[in-house]
């Protein structure tokens, strides 16, 4: 009985506020800090995706991908549409890696060439834990 | 200091002197405006921490307990119940039908990360979602549910007053919607929710959230008494969920290979 309560705290799986799992497309115990610049940005509903080109001490370009807040909520929290971010910005992102493999995560937060860092999306875990 | 001083007592003043509830022309109290769901901690989610912290500098202390981090209590299962929810945990909720675009159905609703705009005449409260342009046209002149109601994603909602707060009773759901509220996600079509909403001062409305399911619940349950915050300024934007959704497709490709995601058996 002890085991069944304990699951059912642990089953808190469908969180108020999320959209969608977090949890089955990325790994929250997979965090990742990349540097680059922005390629192309997807400004669509309900989640925004931005590509990066990072390259590393050899030279080696590689392609990233990244997920986003929704453009609903980042203009509420004080994001504009190709202002915020641009192509051609160098930018850190921190984010969360896909499961898949690929060069894909979950952006949580991103800084700027100027030094300041904006929200970007949502905690690790949010839906279905990590 | 002086300047500090004058801005304190701005700030006490203007606080003070937050406008009365607004009443309709038969002395009710008026819901309309734009409205976040969720608490504070909704609020914060929905548009960043700073922005709620200027928004709601009251929301924390003044509404302690209403989705301000208080923890909820477990839903009262049946433990039928228990080894889907285990189901649902393993799979890391990639089965949650809102990560495929679909109506997400009462108390939830009320609590995604998107405003909600009310509507209230004489006879009817409408609510209007951005989430999925879901929307909610509630009678509130004695009219009970009709009896051809079909089971639905957000089910049929008929309102009274009692006071100063509407009460919404919602019955007529399908299966199809996961609770997302006090750790709940299972439901049955003989779930029943009664909302009881209360417009307590110029920019809050306290939701309060009866909850009862014999097919799957041991008994009635409340859900952690949350409120909604008035958002004034805002406009509802569209919100359009499948066309440009990259997610619904990764799920697909993920439920190929369950490996990639689904947790190692304990």
């Amino acid at each position: 009985m002890r085991a069944l309560f304990v699951l059912a705290v642990l089953a808190i799986t469908a969180p108020a506020f999320a959209h969608h799992s977090f949890a089955a497309e990325y790994d929250g115990e997979k965090p990742i800090t990349l540097k680059g610049v922005i390629t192309k940005i997807e400004w669509e509903n309900p989640h925004m995706h931005f590509y990066l080109d990072v390259t590393d001490e050899k030279g080696q370009v590689d392609a990233w991908k990244f997920e986003g807040f929704p453009p609903n909520m980042l203009v509420r929290q004080g994001w504009k549409r190709d202002v915020t971010l641009k192509v051609g910005d160098t930018i850190t992102v921190f984010a969360w890696r896909a499961r898949n493999g690929m060069n894909l995560a979950h952006s949580r937060e991103i800084t700027l060439a100027d030094g300041k860092k904006i929200l970007s999306g949502p905690p690790a875990g949010i839906g279905g834990g990590n | 200091m002086k300047q500090l001083i004058a801005v304190l007592l701005w700030v006490s003043v203007a606080v003070a002197q937050k406008p009365p509830v607004p009443k309709t022309a038969d002395g009710k109290p008026d819901l309309s405006g734009i409205w976040q769901g969720g608490g504070a901690a909704g609020l914060s989610f929905a548009i960043g921490a700073d922005n709620a912290k200027a928004a709601r500098p009251d929301a924390a202390p003044a509404q302690a307990g209403r989705g301000g981090g208080a923890r909820p209590e477990p839903a009262p299962y049946q433990d039928w119940v228990q080894p889907k929810l285990k189901e649902i945990r393993d799979r890391r909720s990639i089965d949650d039908p809102s990560g495929r675009c679909l109506l997400v159905g009462v108390p939830r609703i009320t609590s995604m990360p998107l405003p909600i705009k009310i509507v209230q005449t004489k006879d009817e409260v409408i609510f209007l979602y951005e989430t999925f342009h879901a929307f909610r046209v509630i009678p509130t002149d004695g009219r009970g549910h009709p009896d051809d109601v079909d089971p639905s994603f957000m089910g049929d909602s008929v309102g009274h007053w009692e006071g100063d707060t509407l009460v919404v009773d919602v019955t007529g759901f399908n299966d199809k919607t996961w609770l997302g509220g006090g750790g709940a996600s299972i439901h049955s079509d003989a779930l029943h929710v009664v909302e009881r909403y209360r417009r307590v001062d110029y920019d809050t409305i306290t939701y309060d959230v009866f909850i009862e399911d014999p097919k799957v619940f041991t008994k009635s349950w409340n859900l952690a008494p949350s409120f909604l915050s008035l958002r004034p300024g805002e406009r509802l934007r569209e919100y359009e969920c499948i066309a440009d959704n990259q997610d619904i497709q990764r799920f697909e490709e993920l439920l190929k290979t369950p490996s990639l995601f689904v947790r190692p058996s304990q």
